[in-house]
């Protein structure tokens, strides 16, 4: 049984919940109340997750943290021989890692400025969104070629990788954090391509395209 | 800081054609103005204001349905081309008013990208000649103004042909600046056709031109205050609430083709002479004005997809008084006619778990139009057509492609008919609505069928194509019209329209015979007599409003006017 | 900020519980940056940045001050003091608009099966049925009544859909409550409020209370239905233009629908709220 320590809002979260949409798993949900109730620093969470984060994902009494990680041990559970995760090429492996590590900079800049601006955390929000906007336009570029060398995903072959999904939401949610996409129309395509794969949920503050 | 008019004026690319890519709503902006510019499946391109007209919400996170953009807030769509407001599903029973238009700026495509001014004239643009054949750079948006990026681009080498396009010989490029906002630009490059522009070429010249954009963003923190994004204000008619309709003016349309679809019935398909096609719903109609000076109503057959021209179905009446018969005989392929802008008293609800529809001979035309809507919007329908023969079926091939949703009906005679309506109004559903639309015979069997099966009046929506009762004119009475505090008199043998128009009190009116709902005003009080066959037994009784080109007064009635 | 009617106001800027005894808060209203006390003896005050006092008084499990001098008391909710009530403090969420575009969009039934589809409305069923708007003379509050919607999913325990009745109330120009047909027991009506805090004319921390009579639903499914709610909201409300509220009939186009917006506007306008408002359309 999977059971997945979950917070509606949090992007981290979504990228699991995303996951296993696109891979038809069932799975139940415990909600966390990360805010206002900060529930992920008490004591009881930090035994489950040391670190006092989300998400965690718990399966037939596995217990693993990190949404990267998560994508990667769920590619590898439910998606054998599949495209999703790694094994297709020792360079796309390559492409997927060095773009799940890009997922980590995203939830640390555009994430963290998000927090700031919706919840008023209190950190550097304005460096927080200058590294945001940087990666942005790191992204749109490498998108536009993507999109004439490939097939429009960060990496390469026909099919999106866990990279996409662990990249979608802070970038779908990056005007939470007064980062606005207009100047990143590359971006903006990826985003209304991935959310027309097959499978692919909503989380609040995101809207279908179909 | 606000817009000025030379910065209306001037033509500027705000987009590449490949950023329009299927069913993408391109987020754009010229002098600071908000853009939304969208592909239609029929490969029309869209710029807008990047606003919904009744919340404000930006239309570039709503959706690109292909024939029309959908608002995320409120669901309200607006139509490919004319931006007109077609569907509201706060009201489904309702017509938008047809005035309801999102702003359109002048656009057109070259060298392979969308060009847009704020105020210009799509007829007379002035846009620079290139030779055909390049390949486009990426897009380098800098947060810097334009006359900081020109001073850069000159000082690198590069030729400036305006303030707004260079030529660099050099690297074989020609470039244009974007001037989004005052304190925001971006550069578009075209390859010359010829020169090397294989992916690594062009890798080099995007990193080129992102370390311009980081050097000049470094040395120029100070950008200049944004450009006000303009507010255009509403028509004082759209402000209010309700919406009351006026009579529109004519709009002169060409006879693009002209072809039998049965043996007694003629397809038109009308185009406008200059500018786009007037939004229209289905269900709509409009008036078309006649080379003999008749004027006829005809349902327009389109879905929603087709928004180039007017396709109308019109049937040979032998014992008419020479309408049709124009049509047939004298009206050619390249003539040209004067039509109304399309109105619409038989709206259709989209927010129906199934919707039936019953069509009697040429009564299919507006049930055509609502049939291709719902199967684009997803929605479950069935229609029905009757007609005397498979022959005499009109637009068959048109309804060939609705698919196992349409059912024939040939041949039967009152008796057999009867058993049919039956049998397709049995096993009502929770949320059903029914359209119908043919002779009025066939309504009124209809009607009473479905009275009988369990319908609602509320459920059951029909159009006549004419009221075939006789009229009774005699007898006067006395209007007062409540908010134009105007009495008059209407004696006998003429109506409260015709009267009020002496007044220069204008009714909308289109048919003038009770049967296509134009004229209804709303009654304050007294008693009516109502002659129409528009309004429902129910509304008739309930005596708030009425067909004013038709029904008369007992003694004094108070009209909302 | 010239605005009296919006400076003798009280505002909320806070939540209750999250100031504890000997703790010091830090907080924006109407363009000011305030400090917000508690001391170890529990006495609550509260400073403006040029060093004046506040009053700061706790209700309905927040926090509440004002810069001018209020003619009246708070509002009152009085169902938040039934005894067989949960009363949840359901989050506070910043959004980069006015206040008054907020508490709009609180009033607004249209959006249900767009915005929060599967939640709070869904297509098909997007009909705003007519309903009556009036404003009371005597408690100085915009009132819509007779307020029905389709709900697949009426509230954070139950299941099925139905048509949901809605009573909307303002009694203050950046407050609403909304009272809404209780699924556990009819004829009583759950409360939603919300209490938009103006920290600057276009930028907004809105506090959301629900006080339900719900015995199964615990704190964290309430505030998880009512966050992914306002979540769904937001990027609605940050993509309005302009962010201000325009108060000129001809800057938007209302339809039936908006009778409740169309009366909160003109109520707005009568009491001359110029604070995160606009006054001319163009």
């Amino acid at each position: 049984m999977i059971t997945l320590h979950d917070y509606e809002l949090s992007g981290n979260c979504y990228k699991i919940r995303l996951m296993l949409g696109f891979l038809g798993v069932g799975y139940t949900t415990r909600h966390v109340d990360f805010y206002p109730g900060l529930e992920h620093r008490s004591e009881a969470f930090r035994a489950i997750n040391p670190l006092a984060q989300l998400p965690v994902l718990d399966h037939d009494g596995f217990v693993i943290r990190d949404a990267q990680a998560i994508l990667t041990y769920l590619a590898s559970t439910f998606d054998k021989g599949g495209s999703w995760g790694f094994g297709t090429s020792p360079r796309r492996d390559g492409e997927i890692a060095q773009w799940l590590a890009f997922a980590g900079e995203l939830t640390g800049s555009i994430g963290a400025a998000r927090l700031h601006d919706a919840f008023l955390f209190e950190l550097d929000a304005d460096a927080a969104r200058r590294r945001g906007r940087e990666l942005l336009r790191i992204l749109d570029a490498h998108l536009w070629f993507q999109e004439r060398e490939a097939h429009g995903w960060l990496a390469s072959g026909e099919n999106a990788s866990i990279a996409d999904i662990a990249c979608f939401p802070y970038v779908m949610l990056s005007e939470d954090a007064d980062l606005s996409r207009e100047e990143c129309p590359s971006v903006r395509r990826w985003l209304d391509r991935f959310k027309r794969i097959d499978g692919f949920r909503v989380m609040s503050g995101v809207f279908p395209t179909r | 800081m606000a817009l000025t008019d030379d910065q209306k004026r001037g033509w500027h690319p705000v987009a590449s054609s490949t950023d329009l890519a299927p069913r993408h709503v391109f987020h754009g902006r010229l002098w600071g103005q908000e853009l939304a510019c969208w592909r239609a499946d029929d490969g029309h391109v869209n710029v807008w204001v990047n606003r919904c007209l009744h919340r404000g919400v930006r239309l570039t996170i709503g959706r690109n349905l292909g024939h029309e953009l959908l608002c995320q807030y409120h669901g309200w769509r607006y139509a490919n081309r004319s931006a007109g407001c077609t569907y509201i599903p706060a009201h489904p029973a309702d017509a938008p008013a047809r005035t309801v238009c999102s702003h359109v700026y002048p656009s057109l495509e070259r060298h392979g990208l969308v060009w847009v001014a704020l105020d210009g004239d799509a007829g007379n643009a002035v846009i620079a000649d290139i030779p055909a054949g390049g390949t486009l750079l990426r897009q380098m948006s800098v947060a810097v103004a334009h006359d900081t990026v020109r001073r850069a681009l000159e000082a690198g080498g590069a030729a400036g042909c305006s303030p707004f396009h260079f030529r660099d010989e050099a690297r074989a490029l020609t470039l244009f600046l974007q001037p989004v906002d005052a304190g925001v630009t971006v550069i578009r490059g075209i390859l010359d056709a010829g020169a090397d522009a294989d992916i690594a070429r062009l890798r080099a010249l995007d990193h080129e031109f992102a370390m311009l954009r980081d050097r000049l963003e470094r040395e120029h923190p100070d950008v200049p205050q944004p450009i006000a994004a303009e507010f255009r204000p509403v028509s004082e008619e759209l402000a209010k609430v309700p919406e009351r309709r006026r009579r529109g003016s004519t709009r002169r349309m060409r006879v693009e083709r002209k072809w039998c679809v049965a043996p007694d019935v003629m397809a038109f398909r009308l185009v406008p002479i200059d500018g786009p096609l007037a939004a229209f719903q289905p269900g709509a109609h409009v008036d078309v004005h006649l080379p003999n000076g008749l004027v006829r109503q005809y349902s327009i057959t389109n879905g929603p997809d087709d928004t180039t021209g007017l396709v109308i179905g019109v049937k040979r009446e032998t014992d008419g008084r020479g309408g049709s018969a124009a049509l047939h005989d004298t009206v050619q392929e390249g003539d040209v006619l004067a039509l109304s802008e399309p109105r619409n008293n038989f709206p259709l609800r989209r927010d129906q778990l199934h919707t039936r529809l019953i069509a009697g001979g040429i009564g299919l035309t507006p049930l055509l139009s609502m049939a291709r809507t719902l199967r684009l919007s997803g929605v479950s329908f069935e229609l029905h057509v009757f007609a005397r023969s498979r022959e005499g079926l009109p637009f068959a091939d048109e309804l060939k492609a609705l698919g196992g949703a349409v059912h024939v009906h040939t041949g039967l005679d009152a008796e057999a008919s009867s058993a049919a309506f039956a049998r397709i109004l049995a096993d009502q559903g929770e949320k059903e609505e029914l359209y119908v639309c043919g002779p009025p015979a066939m309504l009124d069997t209809v009607r009473g069928t479905a009275a009988g099966a369990g319908w609602q009046d509320d459920q059951i929506h029909f159009e006549y194509f004419a009221n075939e009762r006789k009229l009774d004119r005699s007898g006067s009475f006395t209007v007062a019209l409540a908010r134009s505090a105007v009495t008059v008199e209407v004696p006998s043998g003429r109506s409260i329209v015709e009267v009020l128009r002496e007044h220069d009190i204008d009714i909308p009116t289109s048919c003038e015979k009770g049967a296509c709902g134009t004229c209804r005003v709303d009654v304050i009080e007294g008693e009516i007599d109502h002659q129409d066959v528009w309004l429902s037994d129910a509304e008739k009784a309930a005596n708030r409003c009425m067909m004013a080109c038709v029904s008369r007064g007992r003694g004094r009635i108070v009209l909302d006017l | 900020m010239n605005d009296p009617v919006i400076l003798h106001q009280w505002h909320v800027v806070g939540i209750d519980e999250e100031l504890k005894a000997g703790a010091v808060k830090a907080t924006r209203l109407l363009d000011r940056r305030l400090g917000l006390k508690r001391d170890a003896g529990g006495a609550l005050s509260a400073e403006c940045d040029d060093g004046h006092p506040l009053p700061l008084l706790a209700r309905y499990g927040f926090l509440w001050t004002t810069l001018g001098t209020p003619e009246r008391p708070l509002f009152d909710i009085r169902e938040a003091d039934e005894p067989d009530r949960v009363n949840v403090v359901t989050g506070s969420v910043a959004v980069r608009t006015s206040a008054p575009r907020c508490i709009e969009n609180f009033l607004d039934m249209g959006h249900f099966p767009f915005v929060h589809t599967g939640l709070l409305g869904e297509e098909p069923h997007t009909e705003v049925k007519e309903y009556d708007v009036r404003i009371d003379e005597e408690k100085d509050e915009v009132i819509a009544t007779d307020c029905r919607f389709y709900q697949p999913r009426a509230a954070a325990a139950s299941a099925g859909g139905a048509d949901i009745e809605y009573i909307y109330r303002v009694p203050h120009p950046y407050c609403a409550v909304l009272y809404k047909s209780c699924p556990f027991d009819r004829g009583r009506f759950d409360v939603i409020a919300m209490f938009a805090q103006p920290m600057s004319e276009e930028h907004t921390f809105a506090h959301t209370l629900m006080s339900v009579v719900d015995d199964t639903s615990s704190t964290t499914d309430i505030r998880h239905f009512q966050l992914s709610i306002f979540g769904q909201d937001k990027p609605i409300l940050e993509n309005q233009l302009p962010r201000r509220l325009p108060l000129d009939p001809r800057a938007e186009t209302p339809i039936r629908a908006d009778r409740s917006s169309i009366f909160y506007r003109r109520w707005l306008r009568a009491k001359n709220v110029a604070y995160g408002t606009l006054a001319q359309a163009g």
